[in-house]
């Protein structure tokens, strides 16, 4: 049976596009047929992490107003044969997101045979925000170790379990998980960041995992890679745990101890 | 929470305007709260046509309605192919039928029913930052984390068996008697029946983690930790 899950947060700019492209990514390497879906229309990003932006012909607009079939606006992913993008669009604002509309691309997608669709979803609590959630199975939690991202995310939370359509209906609730993102178990220790206990202690709900803070994130978005791929990284493998663990593995939690550097490491300049 | 809806007209345009004019502005008034339609005023002569139009315009304004009470036997089929329920509990008619006047019975003393606490809101979910949640005549129970940013309202005392991290506003409709609990006070706000005391430079921290109550006392506020000096 397909899920549909989306990947939220609230705040902007914790990492909510760089979860998708990675997690969507994961998955499909794991052998399953993945969708992910850019919900911030008028912006369009995730088709740039993705590196497919030169092959946006459609997009979600079209396909919910009807005016191109998915076959024609899904694009295949370089990476992985059993991943496809669903861009949004970039003229158009999120007022043409129609939950009629949302609804009916999603049932086509799971009519297609699609295992996971990733809803990656704009900041905010707005009209865009609310649609990605809307149809949600499971929601990815995206928070930085920091007061106003935990905010943010206690705030959507409580949006997901009063206007999803699975709490409008009085179905069993969204399975909610928490992503940490950003994390610098150092800056932790040094008291200038919440510990992933924070936070939860403040959201309480499952951690799903830590994704450490990397300047690899940045290299990778900016070549249109998601940083899953970027092999032997701590990124990387969080993000590979991260895939692990929400297929049901057990997996011990990495990257989220400060190891102070020895003494030879740094007097061979080692990082 | 739960309500019931008293039609008092057949005329569904009536009935759309009274709940824009409940409803106010928010268009969340209502959460989804489970409607029981009472229909035991509806005058006999005036019949519900059309059931699955009443139900959307109910749905519209985040109602959800769940069953019908005081339905004439006639109205009985197309309530139930529109898919609600019947309350059997209520079935005869608060009004009932003439009947000949033969024997004229000395009314019967009302028997003084016990009187009843109304049962209090129970939560047991997190309350997160943007929720507001009210019981209305009643008390309220959190068995979950309050966060910051949320506000829970009752009309008569709060517990709340977790961090109350939040805004907690008891006797909302003036009962002075009420008294809010929490099992570790980190509160933004709390207020008993419009007196308020907030806590922007955290004077909490000998009440974190610690079972806490707040209490009016003439006309100020009496925060303490239970069981500190008794």
């Amino acid at each position: 049976m397909a899920k549909v899950i989306v990947v939220t947060s609230g705040k902007g700019g914790v990492g909510k596009t760089t979860t998708s492209a990675s997690f969507a990514s994961g998955l499909a390497l794991r052998g399953f047929k993945t969708v992910v879906i850019d919900f911030d229309v008028g912006l369009r990003n995730l088709d740039l992490i993705m590196g497919c932006e030169r092959r946006v012909v459609y997009d979600l607009i079209n396909t919910v107003n009807g005016e191109a079939t998915l076959n024609q606006a899904l694009i295949k992913d370089k990476h992985c044969s059993n991943l496809f993008v669903l861009p949004a669009s970039q003229t158009r604002d999120k007022d043409a997101l129609t939950e009629a509309g949302v609804e009916k691309v999603l049932k086509d997608l799971i009519e297609m045979g699609f295992d996971y669709i990733i809803c990656d979803s704009p900041a905010g609590i707005e009209r865009g925000a609310v649609m990605a959630l809307t149809f949600a199975d499971e929601a990815i939690i995206v928070t930085n170790p920091e007061i106003s991202s935990v905010r943010d995310s206690d705030r959507i939370l409580g949006i997901i379990q009063a206007k999803s359509r699975r709490a409008q209906d009085g179905f069993e609730p969204v399975k909610e998980h928490l992503l940490v993102t950003r994390y610098s178990p150092k800056r932790v220790v040094d008291g200038e960041m919440l510990s992933y206990e924070d936070v939860q202690e403040i959201l309480r709900i499952p951690l799903l995992g830590i994704i450490p803070e990397s300047e690899s994130v940045l290299h990778a978005s900016n070549q249109g890679n998601p940083a899953i791929h970027l092999d032997g990284t701590d990124v990387s493998e969080a993000y590979k745990d991260v895939v692990s663990r929400f297929l049901g593995e057990e997996v011990p939690l990495r990257f989220s101890a400060y190891d102070k550097p020895s003494f030879f490491k740094r007097l061979l300049g080692g990082k | 929470m739960a309500v019931t809806a008293i039609i008092q007209d057949a005329d569904l345009d009536l009935l759309e305007k009274y709940l824009a004019e409940a409803a106010g502005p928010d268009k969340d008034f209502f959460a989804n709260d489970f409607t029981v339609i009472d229909v035991g005023n509806l005058p006999p002569d005036r019949v519900i046509a059309d059931w699955p139009a009443l139900v959307s315009l109910f749905k519209a304004y985040r109602l959800n309605p769940v069953s019908v009470r005081y339905a004439p036997p006639t109205m009985e089929e197309a309530i139930l192919a529109s898919g609600l329920g019947l309350d059997i509990i209520a079935r005869q008619p608060k009004i009932p039928a003439p009947v000949a006047p033969t024997i004229v019975a000395p009314p019967i003393p009302a028997q003084p029913t016990p009187p009843t606490a109304p049962d209090p809101m129970i939560i047991d979910t997190p309350v997160r930052s943007g929720q507001r949640i009210y019981a209305h005549n009643s008390d309220l129970i959190v068995t979950a984390i309050v966060n910051a940013g949320a506000e829970i309202i009752a009309d008569g005392n709060i517990h709340v068996y977790a961090p109350l991290r939040g805004r907690a506003l008891a006797g909302a409709s003036g009962n002075a008697a009420a008294r809010i609990f929490a099992s570790s006070m980190e509160a933004e706000l709390v207020s008993i029946a419009g007196i308020y005391s907030m806590f922007e430079t955290a004077p909490t921290t000998a009440m974190k983690g610690r079972p806490t109550q707040v209490r009016l006392v003439g006309n100020t506020l009496d925060i303490r930790v239970i069981g500190a000096d008794s």
